[in-house]
């Protein structure tokens, strides 16, 4: 029982980690522009097939291969932008099923690059270590310190900073920062590039624990599509609380009761969570 | 019986409330309109819509009938189900503004539901098509009350949630002895001995499904689905019940996805999760696209140019490496995006005007 208990907060810490990576990016594109980006998934796609084919095809070195497909997702998100979701922004639905063609593009391109077998990414460093009796892979201890470490970054980044600064106002008043000469096009870009690079840091961490295959963004993406909704729309706070809660309960259900409702669970907390309290944990009410 | 009485009961039958035994009063006047459509289903005909629909009929039975080649058959009829699918997709996008992306759920349990009742319980493939769509219809309320909450984009996350979980339901190794998991269901007996038969009876299903879908559209209850489309607080300013009817367009939608679903197990002789994938939602709305939203014969073109014509293109290819297989996906995801950017009314309508310049030509007006 004490076992599994441990199980549960080691196993769970790293779910939360990783969702909060990817419920970031996608919380602060939404409350900046307003845009549900449906490709939010792919980037964490693209990265992770980038990172394998330049580690364990070419043969690059690790920093470099890291560096490498980092920069690809981060220009993905800039042209993602430029090219579908600034001609549209009027129009709510065109954007959405763009970044959806553009998902479904990305997982087609991918598997005629790669081939639909799933493949496998070497982690940093091979080896399992023992902490409260619980076995798990080194790697789980990247997980949990490199998502710390960004999510305080990206933190400091958006109170500190400038940039960080417009991308609060244009999310609080779009109008009132277009009157102050924020430029809100350009906002919305960075913001765009910052969850890619927030995603396709969360696929470098934790896509070398297990296979990847090439429709692993859906899953993703209605994660964090589920902990957005759970902690609340454009609340960053709520949405870092809500990605721990929900990889708690997660790997909860899965130790405890079954691992099938535990994929379930995503649905069940974005229905239930729709009709008790649509505005989220922290999120503001919407008029 | 006293005058009271009767004035009473024709009051509540006929009185001012909207809903007559449950049924909203606009799908009641569906059933009056149906005779003024049949009596002007003779000038139809020599319209130029009416001839070109006609003539079009006529081509897709004669193709199969003349080469006598079951692979061209075979081409034909995935595109004759798949128009059925497209054009319930565009009833509830295009038409009442509820833009799913889970369409794949309606599709996926119909195709379940029907294969199970045909395997397990020996039914007719006839009836086990109408019970899956009925499932799909109930499936469409299970979707339709949680996500009539939601707009725009919310709604179409919410719902591809709902495909994306059903499809980690029926691929999950524990509920393995009642869903079947990755198996799925297999070694379906054949709808008929002959697939000319087989081609002609969904071509007939298909052909009814679209006169039932377009005096939906042009009966009362489609005014009121464009109404809630296009300002749906004046909707509800205006007395509609847009919650109820946002309802029903889910689940007349819902009704002929699961045709499709159920035609497509039943003509493939087996079924797999995969069918839950957003991928088949995404079919849905690159041939709605192609052919042009809120156009429900616009959904016929569209089936036609992405199964007949960008999957035949790419199939001789095959042969060089299974690689090229995944093209007409990939091309069809890039036509998608340029059909939102550039051309949002789709080809049919232009296709359509430059269609009628050649006919008049030819009548010499």
């Amino acid at each position: 029982m004490i076992f599994q208990i441990e199980n549960v907060l080691i196993f769970g810490t790293v779910q939360g980690s990783v969702l909060a990576l990817l419920a970031l990016g996608f919380s602060l594109v939404y409350g900046v522009g307003g845009v549900l980006n449906l490709g939010h998934g792919a980037f964490y796609l693209i990265t992770c097939y980038v990172f394998y084919i330049t580690s364990r095809v070419l043969f690059i070195n690790l920093i470099i291969s890291i560096i490498l497909s980092l920069i690809i997702a981060i220009s993905v998100g800039g042209v993602i932008y430029l090219a579908l979701i600034k001609p549209l922004q009027g129009s709510h639905i065109g954007v959405v099923i763009v970044t959806f063609a553009f998902a479904v593009f990305m997982q087609e391109f991918v598997k005629v690059i790669a081939g639909i077998k799933p493949h496998y990414i070497s982690p940093f460093i091979f080896g399992s270590i023992e902490f409260l009796g619980v076995t798990f892979p080194i790697q789980f201890i990247f997980v949990i310190i490199g998502s710390l470490i960004l999510v305080s970054l990206i933190g400091l980044f958006i109170s500190k900073t400038k940039i960080g600064k417009s991308i609060r106002a244009v999310s609080q008043d779009r109008e009132a920062a277009l009157l102050m000469g924020i430029n809100a096009d350009r906002i919305l870009m960075i913001t765009i590039m910052i969850s890619a690079l927030l995603a396709g840091m969360a696929a470098i961490l934790y896509a070398p624990t297990s296979a990847i295959t090439v429709d692993m963004g859906w899953g993703f993406l209605l994660s964090a599509f589920a902990v957005t909704v759970f902690g609340g729309m454009g609340s960053t706070s709520g949405c870092v609380l809500g990605a721990f809660i929900m990889g708690y309960a997660k790997t909860f259900c899965s130790v405890f009761i079954s691992p099938t409702l535990a994929t379930v669970f995503p649905l069940l907390v974005i229905v239930v969570m729709l009709l008790v309290r649509p505005q989220g944990l922290l999120g503001k009410k919407e008029v | 019986m006293p005058k009271k009485i009767r004035r009473k009961l024709s009051d509540a039958v006929s009185g001012s409330k909207n809903f007559f035994l449950g049924i909203p009063r606009a799908t009641r006047n569906l059933y009056k309109e149906i005779p003024h459509q049949v009596k002007s289903f003779k000038e139809w005909i020599f319209t130029f819509r009416g001839s070109l629909t006609i003539l079009c009929i006529i081509g897709t039975i004669l193709i199969p009938l003349i080469t006598m080649d079951d692979y061209i058959t075979t081409i034909l009829i995935s595109f004759l189900i798949f128009s059925i699918f497209a054009a319930s997709w565009d009833l509830l996008a295009g038409f009442t503004g509820q833009t799913s992306f889970g369409h794949s759920v309606f599709f996926g349990v119909g195709a379940y539901v029907a294969a199970a009742f045909v395997k397990m319980a020996g039914l007719p493939w006839f009836f086990s098509m109408i019970i899956g769509a009925v499932v799909a219809v109930l499936v469409g309320l299970i979707v339709g009350i949680p996500c009539l909450r939601l707009k725009g984009p919310y709604l179409a996350l919410g719902t591809m949630a709902f495909s994306l979980i059903l499809f980690n339901l029926f691929m999950s190794g524990e509920l393995k002895d009642i869903l079947g998991s990755t198996e799925g269901i297999s070694g379906l007996p054949a709808m008929s001995e002959d697939l000319i038969i087989t081609f002609l009876y969904i071509l007939i299903i298909m052909i009814i499904s679209f006169v039932i879908l377009i005096i939906i559209i042009k009966s009362n209850i489609g005014t009121i689905f464009k109404a809630i489309r296009d300002d749906e607080s004046a909707a509800d300013a205006s007395g509609i019940n847009t919650t109820k009817y946002k309802l029903i367009a889910f689940m007349i939608s819902g009704f002929f996805a699961g045709i499709a679903g159920s035609l497509f197990s039943l003509n493939s002789r087996a079924v797999n999760p995969s069918v839950f994938l957003a991928l088949y939602s995404f079919y849905a709305i690159v041939m709605v696209a192609l052919g042009g939203l809120a156009t429900i014969s616009g959904s016929v073109l569209g089936a036609f140019v992405y199964w007949v014509i960008l999957n035949e293109l790419f199939k001789p290819l095959g042969m060089w490496g299974t690689v090229f297989l995944f093209f007409p996906t990939l091309i069809s995801a890039i036509i998608l995006v340029i059909m939102i950017r550039f051309a949002e009314q789709g080809i049919l309508k232009p296709a359509l005007e430059h269609l009628r310049e050649f006919y008049d030509f030819l009548l010499g007006r």
